[in-house]
Order: C-alpha cells, then sequence, then structure tokens
C-alpha cells in the first residue's frame, strides 16, 4: 500500500479553503460565547442599574416624606420657637401692594387713570414700561 | 461453516452493547420526545420563578401640591435559621442596633430551625439601614420589601385624609373614597436563577412593570387648615366642648379649604386612636342648628316677596303662646322688623316669618338649601340629617323650624346654605378633590365646580347680606365676630341639645359667616358641642374663633383690607 502512494504537493486553493472554513467555525463560535457573554454582562449591569433606580427611587419617596414633614406649618413653627427666631406677620400698614400689569389691565390702564394709591414715582415707571398702554392713552 | 469461537464472543459483545446503546436510544426517544411536554415543563418550573412586585399607592397632595399622604419602600430583615445558627450571637450583636432589639432575642431567633424568621416585623428599615446590613454580608439574612403609609404632617387633616388598613387599602376619608384611584397595579417578572439563587437578567422572560397609583389633589390647603386646627385646639382648651368642628371654605366654588374636627387622631399612630375620635363630624354628625337656620326661613320669606327687611313683626316680649306652648326668645324683644330679627336672633320673630310664609313655602326652602340630602361631597361616612317630610309636622313645626328646631343638620350642610347666600343665590356642590395626576403632575380628572341650581335671586342675597352684615356690628348677636380690615356676614346659633329625648342645658354654639360681605371670597363654620361654663352662646364661644381663623386665613392668603391701613408704611 505505502508503495502505491504518490506523494503529491499540498494544494494551496484546498488549504486555504480549509483554513478559512476552519477560522469561519472557530470565529464563530468564539464570536458566539463572545455574544453570550456580553448579554450576560449586559444583563448583570442591567440588574444593578434596576437595584440603583429602585433604591434611588425608595430614597426619593422617603425624601420627599422628610421634606414634606420639615416644610409642615406645624415644624415650621415649632422651629420658629426653638430657634427663637422672633417671626411675625407683617401688619397690613407694612404691606406695599403692587399691581402686576397684564394685557387686559394695560388696555383698562389707558382709559382710566392709575389708582391714586399708587405713588407717582411708581406711577411712572408703570407708564414707561407699558409701551402699548402709552400708546392707546395718547 | 462454522464460526470462529473468537467471531461467537464477538458477535455476543456486539448484541450486548447494540442492546445497551438501543435501550438508551429508547430511553432518550422517551424523554425527549414522548415526555417531553411534561418534562419540560417541570424543568421550567425548576428554572424560572414569578415575582410579583407590587404598585406604590398614590399620594395625596394639598392644593399648593404640598405632600398630605404618600407610600414609602420599607424593608422586613428575614433570616433563614439554618444558616445563621451556627454563627447565631456573632449576627445578633451585629443587628440588634438596626433592629433596636436586644442582642438575646434575636439570638434565640437566629438560631432556630426555621428556615424563616421574621426578625422584627414592627421595624420598617429604610434604604440606608438595608445598604447598612447588606454591607455586613451577614449569610442567611434576607430582605422583604414592603409599602407602609405615611402621613408627614401627622394628625393634620387626619379626618379628611383618613387612612388605610394592612393591605394598603384605603378605610376612611380621602383614602376610602378616591381608593380606585390610589391604588398601584401589580407587575411580575418571570426569572431564572443561578445556583446560588441569583437572578439571571438575561434570561428574564417576562416583565410587566407594577403601576403606580394616581396622586389626588385635594382642594384643602395644607396652612389654612393648620390655622383652623390650631385655632379649633385653643377653642377646645379654652371652652372645653366635647368636640367641635371648624370649616373653611370658598362660597363661589365650594371649594373646602379646611375641614378640622375635634377630637381627632393621629394616622401614623393608628393604635392610639379609638373609633369616636376617628369621625369626620363636619360630615357624619347631626345636630339642630339653632339660630343659624334663621336664614333659610328670612331668605325664603324674602324671595318670595312675602316679607320685607323692614317689615315689622311683635316679638311678644319674650314669650309667644302657639298651639299651646310658649316660644320664648333668650332677651325679651318688643315690635322687631326682619332685619332685626336676624340680627337679634329672635325666635318669637322668625316663627312669626315662618307662620306668614306657611309650611309648604317653608319646606320648599328646605330642601331647596338641600337640608335633608347628602351635599355630595367626595368623603365617606356622609349622613343626610334629618329634614321631615310635611305629613310627619305638627302643629308647633311650623314655628320651631324656623329657628332651628325640629330638624337636623350636618356642619357642612349649613356652611354650603351659608356660601348660597355668599354666592348669589346659588348653591354649589362642596368640592374636596381638585384633581387626579399622575406622578409626574399630568392631570387625569380634573374636576370642577359644580352648581346644583339656584335657591334665593341675588336681590334676595343682597337684603340678606344687608342683614348678616349687622349681626356682627354693636348691635348684633356677634360682635367679636368682626374684622377690622373686612366686612362679615354671618350667623350666629345657640341650639340646646337634647338628652333622652329631653332639651337639657347644653348647646351647640356655632357661627357661620363670610366676608367681605360685599365680594364673598371666604366663608367659615365654627361649631363647638357643648362649651363648659357661663359662656355658651354662638356669639360668645364661635364668633371669637370665626375672626381669628378669618384674620389669619385673610393674612396668609394675602387678601387687600377693604379699609385703607392706618398705620404709614416703612419701606426699608
Amino acid at each position: 500500500m505505502k508503495r502505491n502512494r504518490k506523494r503529491e504537493p499540498l494544494r494551496l486553493g484546498t488549504v486555504t479553503k480549509s483554513l478559512v472554513i476552519c477560522a469561519c467555525v472557530a470565529i464563530s463560535g468564539v464570536g458566539y460565547v463572545w455574544q453570550k457573554n456580553a448579554i450576560y454582562r449586559l444583563g448583570d449591569e442591567i440588574k444593578k442599574r434596576e437595584a440603583l433606580l429602585s433604591s434611588a427611587q425608595k430614597r426619593n419617596l422617603m425624601l420627599a416624606a422628610q421634606l414634606a414633614h420639615l416644610e409642615s406649618p406645624s415644624e415650621l413653627e415649632t422651629k420658629c420657637q426653638e430657634y427663637n427666631l422672633s417671626l411675625v406677620a407683617p401688619k397690613e400698614s407694612q404691606v406695599v401692594r403692587l399691581y402686576e400689569p397684564g394685557p387686559e389691565w394695560d388696555v383698562q390702564m389707558a382709559s382710566t387713570p392709575l389708582p391714586s394709591r399708587l405713588p407717582a414715582q411708581q406711577q411712572a415707571k408703570l407708564q414707561l414700561r407699558n409701551p402699548q398702554a402709552r400708546a392707546l392713552a395718547q | 461453516m462454522t464460526l470462529a469461537p473468537q467471531h461467537g464472543r464477538a458477535l455476543i459483545v456486539v448484541g450486548a452493547l447494540a442492546s445497551v446503546f438501543m435501550a438508551l436510544a429508547f430511553r432518550l426517544f422517551d424523554l425527549h420526545v414522548l415526555q417531553h411536554k411534561e418534562l419540560s415543563a417541570m424543568a421550567q418550573a425548576n428554572r424560572e420563578q414569578v415575582v410579583h412586585r407590587l404598585g406604590r399607592r398614590g399620594s395625596i397632595l394639598d392644593a399648593g401640591g404640598n405632600l398630605l399622604a404618600n407610600s414609602l419602600s420599607v424593608h422586613i430583615v428575614t433570616a433563614d435559621a439554618t444558616i445563621t445558627a451556627p454563627h447565631a450571637a456573632e449576627i445578633a450583636e451585629k443587628l440588634a442596633p438596626a433592629l433596636k432589639m436586644d442582642v438575646e432575642s434575636l439570638t434565640q431567633k437566629l438560631s432556630g430551625q426555621s428556615r424563616y424568621v421574621r426578625l422584627n416585623p414592627r421595624v420598617k428599615l429604610d434604604e440606608d439601614a438595608v445598604q447598612q446590613i447588606r454591607a455586613m454580608k451577614l449569610k442567611g439574612i434576607y430582605f422583604e420589601d414592603q409599602f407602609v403609609r405615611s402621613y408627614p404632617n401627622g394628625p393634620l387633616a387626619s379626618h379628611v385624609i383618613g387612612f388605610v388598613d394592612a393591605e394598603q387599602k384605603g378605610v376612611q376619608g380621602i383614602e376610602a373614597s378616591m381608593d380606585d384611584y390610589l391604588q398601584g397595579q401589580a407587575g411580575y417578572e418571570v426569572v431564572e436563577r443561578d445556583r446560588k439563587g441569583r437572578e439571571i437578567r438575561a434570561l428574564r422572560t417576562e416583565d410587566i412593570g407594577p403601576q403606580d397609583g394616581l396622586n389626588v389633589v385635594l382642594t384643602v390647603n395644607q396652612v389654612i387648615e393648620h390655622i383652623a386646627e390650631q385655632e379649633l385646639d385653643k377653642a377646645m382648651q379654652e371652652f372645653r366642648p366635647q368636640a367641635g368642628v371648624i370649616i373653611v371654605s370658598r362660597p363661589a366654588t365650594g371649594e373646602i379649604l379646611a375641614m378640622s374636627s375635634r377630637p381627632t387622631f393621629d394616622p401614623t399612630d393608628m393604635a392610639a386612636t379609638d373609633a369616636d375620635a376617628r369621625r369626620n363630624r363636619c360630615i357624619s354628625d347631626v345636630a339642630e342648628p339653632g339660630s343659624t337656620f334663621k336664614i333659610v326661613v328670612c331668605s325664603g320669606a324674602l324671595n318670595e316677596g312675602i316679607v320685607t327687611l323692614a317689615d315689622q313683626f311683635d316679638c311678644e316680649n319674650g314669650a309667644f303662646l302657639y298651639a299651646g306652648r310658649v316660644l320664648h326668645d333668650a332677651h325679651p324683644f318688643g315690635v322687631l322688623s326682619v332685619e332685626e330679627i336676624l340680627f337679634h336672633s329672635s325666635n318669637i320673630g322668625a316663627a312669626k316669618v315662618g307662620l306668614r310664609m306657611g309650611p309648604s313655602r317653608l319646606y320648599e326652602y328646605v330642601r331647596r338649601y338641600g337640608f335633608g340630602h347628602k351635599t355630595g361631597i367626595d368623603l365617606p361616612g356622609e349622613v343626610s340629617g334629618i329634614a321631615h317630610p310635611l305629613a310627619r309636622w305638627n302643629s308647633l313645626s311650623i314655628t320651631r323650624i324656623p329657628m332651628g328646631h325640629e330638624i337636623a343638620v350636618t356642619p357642612l350642610q349649613m356652611l354650603m346654605a351659608m356660601n348660597t347666600i355668599a354666592n348669589n343665590g346659588v348653591r354649589m356642590k362642596p368640592m374636596i378633590v381638585k384633581s387626579v395626576v399622575t406622578e409626574d403632575g399630568a392631570p387625569v380628572l380634573q374636576y370642577r365646580p359644580q352648581a346644583v341650581g339656584p335657591v334665593i335671586t341675588a336681590r334676595t342675597c343682597e337684603l340678606m347680606k344687608t342683614a348678616l352684615r349687622k349681626v356682627v356690628g354693636p348691635e348684633g348677636t356677634a360682635p367679636k365676630a368682626g374684622l377690622g380690615g373686612f366686612d362679615v356676614a354671618g350667623k350666629t346659633g345657640t341650639a340646646q341639645k337634647i338628652e333622652n329625648g329631653q332639651y337639657v342645658r347644653k348647646y351647640y354654639s356655632s357661627f357661620v359667616g363670610f366676608f367681605p360681605a360685599s365680594n364673598p371670597q371666604i366663608s367659615i363654620l365654627v361649631s363647638l358641642d357643648d362649651p363648659v361654663g357661663n359662656v355658651y352662646y354662638g356669639g360668645s364661644v364661635a364668633g371669637p374663633v370665626f375672626r381669628a381663623v378669618a384674620e389669619k386665613v385673610a393674612e396668609y392668603l394675602g387678601m387687600e383690607p377693604q379699609t385703607p391701613p392706618t398705620e404709614v408704611a416703612k419701606v426699608s
């Protein structure tokens, strides 16, 4: 049998084909494993982030409740007394009410004089920053 | 031809191997094909687990968006005692401070035989505490998520907000009436776990997230509620009544800005409250309204044109005999006009107006004002009150109902009747819920003010306001209810209580009014049940409380006084 065998040179095409097929199979295998790994790794990361998000949401709820408690009128009153801040509501005589000009008021202003209650300086300021009213008045 | 002996042995071996492989092949076929359905289901059940996730209950907010109730996620610590037993003492020492338990009892729990032990169900751990315990990396210690209801303002507006049971289901107040919106929907996940019981996230097949409940926004303002409750507490201390209520509302819309009731309860500590304190007396308690009810007969008579404000009635010097019974006034009066009957609060005068009006017309106005019917407020436990039909009236009814006897109303009904006068004769449905919104504030349901219908004309309202302004004047029954910068219109009530079918010397003292009378913005009802001491008249007991609440509410809302300030403003 040995004697019948002929020594033939390796054909480049065949070798290349074989190598390409082997490489393809190997790449596919490695790629599959790599992708599977990536999926699991990403899954783990998603899980961690989900846990973080859930934890942050829970903490947010807790902080919202704490904030609401700290902002509650009774708590604010207690703190005012505790720190002896001597805060009192302003008397009506200490309040200066300003009128906010709006579109309807602009038209009204054009036809009627400004409330006499406003100081002259303020009246002038209002007139100046109200071009529509100024134009209508003219 | 005979086989060589080695060939025979070879055949036997081949035959045996072939049989074994055939058997294996059959078994594989059986497992993979014939029993595939059952076995794959079993394998899946071993691998997969359905994890249920609770939806968070929605929050309750006040009109300004301040949180009144929300649900917090807390954790309960559990243990697998079969794992913790060998190191029970060591673990107990580490856990005890966080769980607020003594080391001994904790050690006992950790060294049992059970695979599931709740270490301390009463201590709800927040996220920070859980992180601390997790950092200890204790084997056999686990956490269970749970939602608990939190009320950051404690007992503030507790009767309106209500409370939930252990299953997080609303039992009272808004928690109960808006339960369908507040309740979240549970979700679930189908997960696969690894050998250590950890979830393999990539193999999660189904992920239906839970849906949080919607948020309910109330018309109640927490600052106004605080003002009302503070003043009610002061009145409870000063007059020591059995109970008391204050309601603040906007007459034009029917919005309830504050609704407080005493005795009260703290929803964060339900174990310490009794059923009596949980009752919202503003809607569930009825009583004879007394003189506040005179607004019904007088406005009805004025509206029908039967009387004018100037029409005069003889008030019989304080004793009026009718149908065999004598009706008394608190103070003897001679001849009074309708206006004077209102601001002096003459029972005899009101009875005579009622007599002139006649039973059917009087009854019609009683119904028109909404007495005997629920107001329809979005709170559970509201009662209709008692307004007997005409067929059940006796010969005295026509003189007793005008002065607020033989009829029982809730404080809210009385306030809504006064609001009708403030609102140019249109009765509004009381509003306690403003909207239902999603977590990010998008409206799902928007409530609008609802007019029930006209009761009296605007002209009649103006006449009534004229008379009711005088109630807080120097000649009226409630000069102490008057405000510095605003004109107030209101009516006092001092109704005798009935015990065992007899009138006794105990009273409901009330005042119901609104301001500014010319353009009503706010209406307030104050009612105290059986104030102790010699002072029991509505004007003297409830009047000053009305004034205190009204002053603070006006200040808080920045309402501009009708009369200009006396001092010169100093602005630096």
